[in-house]
């Protein structure tokens, strides 16, 4: 797997892997989205999946001196995510009786959870209003013609920011495209 | 047009012949609708985050590289008398456990992983237990099933401390534990089925003990 996307600064995972505290802050300020991202595709639930993010990033930071800076930051923090949120998962199923299991859902397959964290990343780094109809158009389900209406802006500049948000998203997930 | 053109006309929703796999663009649209690809972290992550590691205040950056020159050669050969021989070490290796400071102890590889060995660094924190693993010679977990750790009671009960595959040859792996490593002085590695519950298999590949 080729990761593209990390976008963070080298001084950053340098600084990261010597245990500096501000450099921590600035990979949760990349990386808190998508790692919550998989705590909530895994244990779909809010409050867990904070749990799970917390630890994550305290993981990171606390295990610092493993992360090899001239690597990628992306697969290294998504290994510790997937894992702490696995965690959560297996130790609270292992807490309720047999004859409740179904209260918990399964977890999503993990195939698809490292593609919801790179789509999560990747998202993170559109612009805003890039993001914005990104967001109107896949999750609320808005037609070109409702996003305008919604954001009081002419069709035809929804139509191309709408394109200019997916080419960008093309490009910043093509790497997932060509796995 | 480009194929990121046509790719972003993918996503968008247009019905155009892309040149790449269908199937991946169809799953990151699928994220792209799904909740937890737009749920945001409420503020207080970051500040319990900060507050963690301010009360924590070391990270594990003095960990001292693993000689693996010291084990006994015989961690590297073949069957059940090489493991058993190598459990006796493993004890022989365990530094003193005072409950406050890292301590140290060989893992050794059993009949289903002979020629594997691990060194088991364990550290106690505020929240738990930080255990990590360096592992040499263990085979890539098979497709379809994946490594978990276990601390192990007297009592023959397993408490699940974390999971990983070796698919990216010899790993460090960082596991957390939050039992109390007293009444858990057994370290289990075993191999697991995707997707077969939530049990410890009895495969296990990598065994060892900070018990007396």
């Amino acid at each position: 797997v080729v990761w593209h996307n990390s976008r963070v600064d080298p001084e950053v995972l340098l600084r990261f892997s010597a245990g500096d505290e501000d450099a921590v802050k600035s990979v949760y300020e990349r990386y808190g989205g998508a790692v919550y991202t998989v705590a909530m595709n895994i244990l779909r639930d809010p409050g867990r999946a904070v749990d799970a993010t917390q630890e994550t990033f305290f993981k990171a930071w606390k295990g610092c001196a493993t992360y090899d800076p001239r690597r990628p930051f992306g697969p290294w923090i998504y290994a510790i995510a997937r894992r702490a949120a696995l965690d959560i998962y297996r130790r609270e199923r292992r807490q309720v009786p047999s004859e409740d299991v179904d209260v918990i859902a399964l977890p999503t397959p993990l195939e698809s959870v490292w593609v919801m964290f790179e789509v999560r990343a990747a998202v993170d780094l559109l612009a805003d209003d890039e993001r914005e109809v990104v967001r109107m158009s896949h999750f609320d389900g808005l037609t070109h013609v409702e996003i305008a209406e919604r954001l009081d802006i002419p069709l035809g500049t929804v139509k191309s920011r709408s394109h200019r948000a997916h080419a960008h998203l093309a490009e910043l997930l093509r790497h997932v495209e060509e796995e | 047009m480009s194929p990121d053109d046509l790719t972003a006309l993918y996503l968008e929703g247009e019905r155009v012949e892309v040149p790449g796999d269908t199937d991946r663009l169809d799953a990151i649209r699928s994220a792209l609708g799904d909740r937890a690809t737009w749920a945001q972290p409420p503020h207080d992550v970051a500040d319990g985050l900060w507050d963690r590691i301010r009360s924590d205040g070391v990270t594990d950056t003095n960990v001292t590289p693993i000689d693996r020159s010291r084990w006994p050669a015989v961690l590297t050969t073949v069957g059940v008398i090489a493991a058993l021989i190598a459990l006796v070490l493993a004890t022989v290796s365990t530094f003193a456990n005072d409950g406050s400071e890292e301590f140290s102890i060989a893992m050794s590889g059993t009949e289903l992983s002979p020629g594997a060995f691990a060194t088991a660094s364990v550290r106690p924190t505020g929240s738990g237990w930080w255990i990590h693993l360096d592992i040499s010679d263990l085979d890539p977990a098979p497709a379809g099933t994946y490594y978990e750790g276990w601390v192990w009671s007297g009592d023959d009960e397993g408490v699940s401390v974390g999971t990983f595959h070796m698919r990216g040859g010899d790993e460090s792996v960082i596991l957390w534990a939050g039992v109390d490593l007293e009444e858990y002085p057994g370290l289990r590695v075993t191999l697991q089925d995707e997707g077969e519950g939530s049990a410890a298999s009895d495969r296990v590949v990598l065994t060892g003990t900070w018990g007396g």
